[in-house]
């Protein structure tokens, strides 16, 4: 792993870039111009100097500098998109920018080097804490995946040695990236019209063009590589002795085995070899005369009586034919066969308004040209009229296998019968496992009986293997006939299938080391659903399971919710949604099977209501006995949230807070929790507390926003993951599948030592997913831990025709020790204040606190006036508890590509918000307030509607956000101050949540706990007469309140405070 | 397929160009246009001390006298010494934008017309568009040039088009009818097109701002050598007609061609890509003319290989002028997250070179084709090694 980039360690912010130039690559980065760093002079320079980059200092390479055109202002350089939402900076204006040239200061890094330096990279943004990292341009976003493709490339064989002649005709050898076969165009593609314009930037003889920046790019990379590796295999000793001078060929292979690219070669010569090789390579891209008709080879079984019944070679007199057509290549359907195109003498046939010129001869020289890849189509041309060839089993088995894609990326058309290469045309090994019925484990009343046998991944269960051949199961009989065969194609009960020797072989070997018995669940679940072929020789084609393990691994894709539904626990206020008794039916089994689970709905779904439900049926279920308390650690920010839903829920569940300085450290915490069901504590804690908690007999661990132990090295994940719990569940919104470190930490805190070690995890999955997309691996992991998490997400079938239209919650939040030293403060003053005035002055002066108290609670900066949004200073989120919670959820819902509405009554408090999201989230943040011209709302709203996902959030702070927006692209809404007035809420939220429509909304109010917020929110609820006045007065109210009756309003309870966010 | 794609997209990615900005300062136009600046603030002060006086002096309407021409002349040494790489002969001759004579002119208005943005005593921003008005200038008697300009500023102008290699505008004088004018530029050859291609093609600088859609501003070095203009310096350079009785073919400048012309000027300024066009050779084909010339290698000396990689929907496209991408100049493509790179051995071995079949060179000895099957073998199994050992999370 290489170092930070940068030497200076107050450089936070920095942001990398990258610029393929005179085959080199640079590296240069960017600084935040307020840090007060001093750009990097250059001496000489044709062009102004960039005045805010510098070079990576900690990587190794050579001082140089590199001419880019940049956009400008002004002159100066703009600030790229990544370190604008560094600075918070606002980029309304950067679309006024002008090209401009700037020299910039730079970094070459070896050639060979490059795929370790920008893996690194990568590796290390992932890793780094967001306050002493930096941020990866887009230009390294691309040469990363550029250099990706060129291995991809190199590992598949698919690079061709060339040659290269200069304007003097010397001539030179180099390994070059093969890249117009179909499967590789399509990459190409994709990667080259993403380019973006910072990589295009540098001005040379490429003149900004992508294809020929990353052409030349992938082919200095791919040629250092495939270099490198025949120096090191000493390759060129294999020609060290012959003459160059002598052969052609030696002469080449001097300029690809060795580190000079120089081919030596007598003056005269060198035309022949560039004429020669050209056309040698040429090859490759010659698919066919027409551009509109291909020709084609349809390979058919053979056919007819004489046949074998059941398993058993096929006579070698029976033939397969290979007949020949011409395909339409833009209606596939469109198909004529050889025999039918010798009929027709005429010139030209016109088919569904297509046109086929000379349909013979295009017949004729294209069989010609595929009898070069396949000698035996000479014979065919032998005949006036070909049609087809016919080939006996063996040889069919060699077209199959290995002129098929020969054919194929030549452009050639092969039609293979529909058994071939499908995954039941193959000999494999199936895994059957053998386990009690589900209804076995449950007692009389249909629940589950916890007296039943204790199961779990450790369980030992029986199993043994067969031989399969598709869905059809092999006696050992009839593996046997097979195998003394010795043919590579078969016909098994009718069917024809693919034998590989080499399958034959270890299945033999196979089945002999694996005779059957019992082995662990988990492991019989690894081998079935995410082996390797290398790993056991030859295919695992399934799993077959019975009873609870067979429910367990549920269907295609997802966990199983076939399991039998439990009902809402009587003792439960409230009636869940059928999908959330599903949950909760869920978690009751995952637990009955011994299995740690992750429930993993999207935001709004319930987790927490399905969490208490769970904890209130258990109860039931013990008729009265005493069950172990459940421990749920929790981020600070969702603690009164959970207090709160379970007082709404679960009022006979005993809850206890272990939180705050005054929390118990002694006797009295076990004394406290064998009297609570439910001890909420938050990560911090139970990494102070550790031992303490340790000393608990605890019936369950809860994770709840598990994605918290994602890094798994921290020592809060590892204390977390240390205390010793029977049952463990996780909580989680966010798509937990896509993030693998996040994966990894849970499902092993979930169901320890089930994806193995870390280390072998990334190896194993994490690098292949993240780095290259490998859908095959993507799959094999996908199938191993859905049956442990319960997605839900909220357009699911299942799951929107239980869901209202609208889901109203409020968010508890608390205050951090600043905003509640400030708040008390506060409230002192006033009520000292307050005793010593009257009348209007007194109103006055209670309501200038009063907006200062709301502002307190939403963000100290607020109310200490800190920030300018002309600077665009950043203010730290985690000064407020209102912050971190908006944060936390907001980074959510944009994980699930949901946009936002958030209301603040505060256009100070808008742009602080703005300001902090854009920086935090990496997102445009777009907000919209009363001083917002016309013209630009307009834009603005535009721009959201559109919902690219690049502006996800959209703030307001104009009064119910201005009457008639309609800005239905979003899902949420966040009210982060409260008006205090329903009608002037419902009317903002019903921005969102009004004609148009069509998916749920939901609205997030956010209270402080402990502060005149909830006080005023209870009385909303109420519904009292006060709270009638309330209604449409604003604040008013208040200011007549005498000096008690405010300070039993407004101050704070003690409890309520955020120690340690 | 490449063909349609080219003729189809040449219209809209003209009307790009045209939307294209004047080239911006880079070093010696900076400098340039700094001298420019310089003269200029120089003879405003001149001039419009000597037009108040002739003012003052003469309160009758009266053309301005011949001296202001000499104020300029001897201010152009100054310019040229300071700049050579400037084009030659630049005479900013801008006085009778300043001069406050009010206009003469008394033409029919027009609503809604194109009007000269160039306000009374501003000078130009582009170079392009004061050496155009300079060439106007020097072609038409200084009163039809300051009427012809102040039709321009009053928006006579009805309909200003530039296309098909010809600017046409109709322009309202005092008569019923409008009139119509045109002005065209000599073509260049087919054999001119060729050489300024490769010239350019030559010049990495050159070719590197034309494909991005800007003018280099000392693209005049280019023709130069070739006894070739692309700007007209000289009123013969210049075809101009006129559908108004003042025009002959003997004095083509009449009030409406000036102020065509001066428009015309403008919009070169804005959009110089368009002179392209005007000489008969459009930005689209220039651009693919460079783009072909680098591709096959004539520029540069180094090393190109013998054959160039056909990928369709990127080799055969070229991309877009960078100064189109700066609303989106930090942006990755949406496609990149979809590239998937999957690290795994081929399904057939040396596909490549089974398909490349027998060596090239038939007549030797040497196992090529089986000694390339191991180098294709060790670089696969180095591809897959590299993936394992590149993760440095050990």
């Amino acid at each position: 792993m290489i170092d930070m980039p940068v030497q200076e360690a107050d450089l936070s912010a920095i942001v990398i870039h990258a610029n393929w130039t005179h085959d080199a690559l640079h590296l240069w980065c960017e600084f935040d111009v307020a840090s007060g760093i001093d750009s990097v002079q250059l001496e000489d320079s044709d062009a102004p100097v960039h005045s805010f980059a510098l070079r990576p200092q900690r990587i190794k390479g050579e001082d140089s500098s590199i001419l880019l055109r940049l956009p400008s202002i002004d002159g100066k350089p703009v600030p790229s998109s990544s370190m604008s939402r560094i600075m918070g900076r606002d980029t309304d204006e950067d679309s006024s920018a002008v090209l401009m040239e700037f020299r910039v200061p730079s970094l070459v890094v070896p050639t060979i080097e490059i795929g370790p330096i920008l893996e690194s990279l990568v590796e290390y943004e992932d890793h780094s804490q967001e306050d002493d990292g930096y941020t990866l341009g887009p230009g390294i976003t691309y040469f990363v995946a550029a250099s990706r493709l060129s291995s991809h490339l190199m590992a598949g064989h698919r690079v061709v040695p060339m040659i290269l002649q200069d304007a003097q005709g010397e001539l030179t050898a180099a390994w070059y990236p093969w890249l117009s076969d179909t499967m590789t165009v399509g990459r190409v593609n994709k990667l080259v019209r993403s380019m973006p314009g910072v990589a295009r930037g540098v001005v040379d003889e490429h003149a900004h063009d992508a294809w020929s920046m990353t052409t030349d790019f992938l082919a200095n990379l791919t040629d250092a590589r495939c270099r490198q590796t025949m120096i090191l295999e000493d390759m060129f000793d294999t020609v060290e002795d012959a003459d160059p001078d002598a052969d052609a060929q030696v002469a080449w292979l001097h300029g690809l085995l060795d580190n000079t690219e120089e081919v030596p070669s007598v003056v005269g010569q060198r035309a022949d070899i560039a004429r020669r090789v050209r056309k040698w390579i040429s090859e490759l891209e010659d698919r066919g005369e027409s551009s509109a008709w291909r020709f084609g080879l349809r390979i058919a079984e053979p056919i007819g009586d004489g046949l074998p019944a059941h398993i058993e070679k096929p006579d070698d007199t029976v033939l397969w034919s290979l007949s020949f057509f011409i395909q339409s290549i833009d209606d596939e359907e469109i198909i004529l066969r050889a025999s039918d195109i010798w009929l027709i003498s005429r010139e030209r046939i016109v088919i569904s308004g297509l046109t086929l010129e000379n349909p013979q001869e295009l017949l004729m020289a294209e069989l010609g040209r595929a009898s070069r890849y396949y000698k035996k189509l000479e014979d065919a041309l032998d005949s006036a009229e070909p049609i087809e060839v016919l080939i006996d089993s063996q040889e069919a088995y060699r077209f199959l296998r290995e002129i098929k894609p020969i054919l194929e990326e030549q452009g050639f058309a092969v039609q293979s019968p529909p058994w071939w290469e499908s995954p039941t045309g193959r000999l494999g090994a199936r895994l059957r496992i053998e386990s009690d019925s589900v209804e076995s484990l449950l007692d009389e009343s249909g629940d589950p009986d916890a007296a039943g046998p204790q199961l779990g991944l450790n369980t030992l269960i029986g199993y043994h293997w067969e031989i399969a051949i598709g869905d059809t199961t092999l006696t050992l009989h009839e593996f046997e006939q097979l195998a003394q065969q010795n043919a590579p194609l078969v016909r098994v009960g009718g069917k024809w299938v693919e034998i590989r020797p080499e399958d034959v072989e270890n299945a033999i070997k196979f089945i002999g080391e694996n005779p059957g018995g019992e082995m662990e669940l988990g492991d019989a679940m690894q081998l079935a659903l995410a082996s390797d072929s290398a790993q056991t020789g030859l295919p695992v084609t399934g799993l077959e399971a019975t009873g609870w393990v067979a429910s367990l691994l549920g269907g295609e894709g997802g966990a199983s919710i076939e399991l039998p539904k439990l009902d809402t626990p009587e003792t439960f206020h409230g009636t869940l949604r059928p999908y959330q008794a599903r949950g909760m039916s869920w978690m009751v089994f995952m637990e009955r099977f011994g299995f740690g689970a992750c429930l993993a709905d999207d935001m709004g779904l319930g987790k927490t209501i399905q969490l208490l439900a769970l904890l209130m049926y258990e109860r039931l279920q013990a008729k009265g006995e005493r069950v172990d308390p459940t421990l749920l650690i929790v981020p600070m920010s969702v603690i009164g949230n959970w207090v709160k839903e379970a007082e709404k829920f679960t009022p006979s569940l005993k809850v206890l807070v272990h939180h705050g300085v005054d929390r118990s450290l002694d006797e009295s915490f076990a004394e406290k929790i064998n009297k609570s069901d439910l001890i909420l504590t938050t990560y911090a804690l139970a990494h102070r507390d550790c031992e303490l908690i340790n000393t608990i007999k605890w019936g369950r661990m809860v994770l709840d926003e598990a994605q918290f132990i994602k890094n798994p090295a921290a020592k809060q994940s590892q204390a977390v993951r240390g205390i010793k719990v029977p049952r463990r569940i996780a909580l989680t919104g966010t798509p937990v599948e896509n993030r693998l470190s996040e994966l990894w930490s849970i499902m092993d805190f979930l169901n320890p030592g089930y994806l193995g070690s870390a280390g072998g995890f990334r190896k194993r999955f994490s690098l292949p997913i993240e780095r290259h997309r490998d859908q095959n691996k993507m799959g094999k992991l996908r199938s191993m831990v859905s049956p442990f998490i319960l997605r839900r997400v909220k357009t699911d079938p299942t799951v929107v025709s239980d869901l209202p239209e609208k889901i109203e919650s409020k968010e508890w939040c608390a205050l951090t020790p600043e905003q509640a030293k400030l708040y008390e403060n506060c409230v002192q003053r006033m009520l000292t204040d307050v005793d010593e005035s009257e009348g209007i002055h007194r109103r006055g002066l209670v309501l200038a606190a009063l907006i200062k108290l709301k502002q307190i609670c939403n963000h100290p900066a607020q109310m200490l006036k800190e920030a300018d949004p002309q600077f665009g200073k950043t203010i730290d989120p985690m000064r407020s508890g209102k912050c971190v919670r908006l944060l936390e959820q907001v980074s959510e819902l944009i994980s699930e590509g949901d946009q936002a509405l958030i209301f603040t009554q505060f256009r100070q408090m808008g742009h602080i918000l703005s300001t902090m999201l854009r920086h935090e989230l990496g997102k445009d943040i777009l907000f919209l307030h009363g001083g917002t011209p016309q013209g630009k709302r307009q834009k603005m709203i535009d721009e959201f509607q559109e919902a690219t996902g690049k502006s996800p959030i959209l703030i307001l702070s104009l009064k119910a956000g201005g009457v008639g927006l309609n800005l239905t692209a979003a899902t949420h809404v966040f009210h982060f101050d409260r008006w205090w007035n329903p009608a002037v809420e419902n009317q903002a939220t019903d921005r969102a949540y009004r004609i148009g429509q069509t998916r749920t909304v939901q609205v997030h109010k956010y209270i402080v706990r402990g502060t005149l917020e909830e006080r005023i929110d209870e009385m909303i609820e109420s519904k009292t007469e006060l709270a009638e006045n309330i209604i449409g007065h604003g604040e008013r109210w208040l200011t007549d309140l005498g000096t008690e009756k405010l300070r039993e309003l407004l101050t704070l309870r003690a409890d309520t405070i955020a120690d340690d966010m | 397929m490449s063909d349609k794609e080219t003729s189809s997209s040449t219209p809209s990615k003209a009307k790009k160009l045209s939307a294209v900005p004047a080239p911006k300062a880079v070093e010696p136009t900076k400098v340039m246009k700094k001298a420019i600046e310089k003269t200029a603030k120089k003879t405003t002060k001149k001039t419009t001390k000597r037009v108040s006086k002739a003012k003052a002096e003469k309160p009758k309407p009266t053309p301005p006298p011949r001296e202001d021409r000499v104020v300029n002349v001897i201010s152009t040494p100054t310019l040229s010494a300071s700049v050579p790489t400037a084009p030659k002969k630049i005479k900013p001759q801008y006085a009778s934008f300043r001069s406050s004579r009010k206009s003469l002119v008394n033409p029919r208005r027009v609503r809604g017309g194109v009007k000269l943005k160039l306000k009374a005593g501003e000078t130009p921003q582009s170079w392009v568009t004061q050496r155009l008005l300079r060439v106007a200038e020097n072609g038409s008697p200084n009163d039809i040039y300051k009427d012809g300009i102040e039709y321009a500023r009053l928006g006579q102008t009805k309909r200003l088009t530039i296309e098909d290699e010809l600017c046409e505008g109709i322009i309202q004088g005092r008569s019923d009818k409008p009139y119509t004018t045109k002005i065209s530029l000599d073509h260049f050859g087919a054999e001119s097109q060729e050489k300024i291609i490769t010239a350019m093609a030559d010049q990495v600088r050159y070719a590197a701002k034309l494909l991005a859609g800007e003018l280099p501003s000392n693209i005049e070095d280019v023709f130069a050598p070739l006894g070739l203009k692309l700007f007209p310096a000289d009123p013969s350079d210049i075809h101009a007609t006129c559908s108004c009785p003042d025009w002959t073919t003997e004095q083509p400048w009449c009030k409406h061609t000036v102020c065509l012309m001066s428009l015309l000027a403008e919009k070169l300024g804005e959009s110089p890509m368009t002179i392209f066009g005007l000489r008969g050779m459009p930005g689209q084909e220039l651009i693919d003319g460079l783009r072909q010339k680098r591709a096959v290698g004539v520029q540069g000396p180094g090393p190109t290989p013998v054959l160039h990689q056909h990928v369709p929907g990127v080799s055969d496209v070229s991309s877009p002028p960078l100064e189109d991408s700066i609303g989106s100049f930090w942006d990755v493509g949406p496609e990149l997250e979809e590239l998937d790179t999957p690290i795994a051995p081929p399904a057939v071995n040396c596909v490549l070179l089974r398909r490349l079949g027998p060596s090239p060179f038939m007549d030797s000895n040497f196992p090529l084709i089986g000694l390339m099957a191991t180098c294709y073998q060790l670089i696969g199994e180095a591809a897959m090694n590299a993936e394992e050992s590149s993760d440095s999370d050990d």
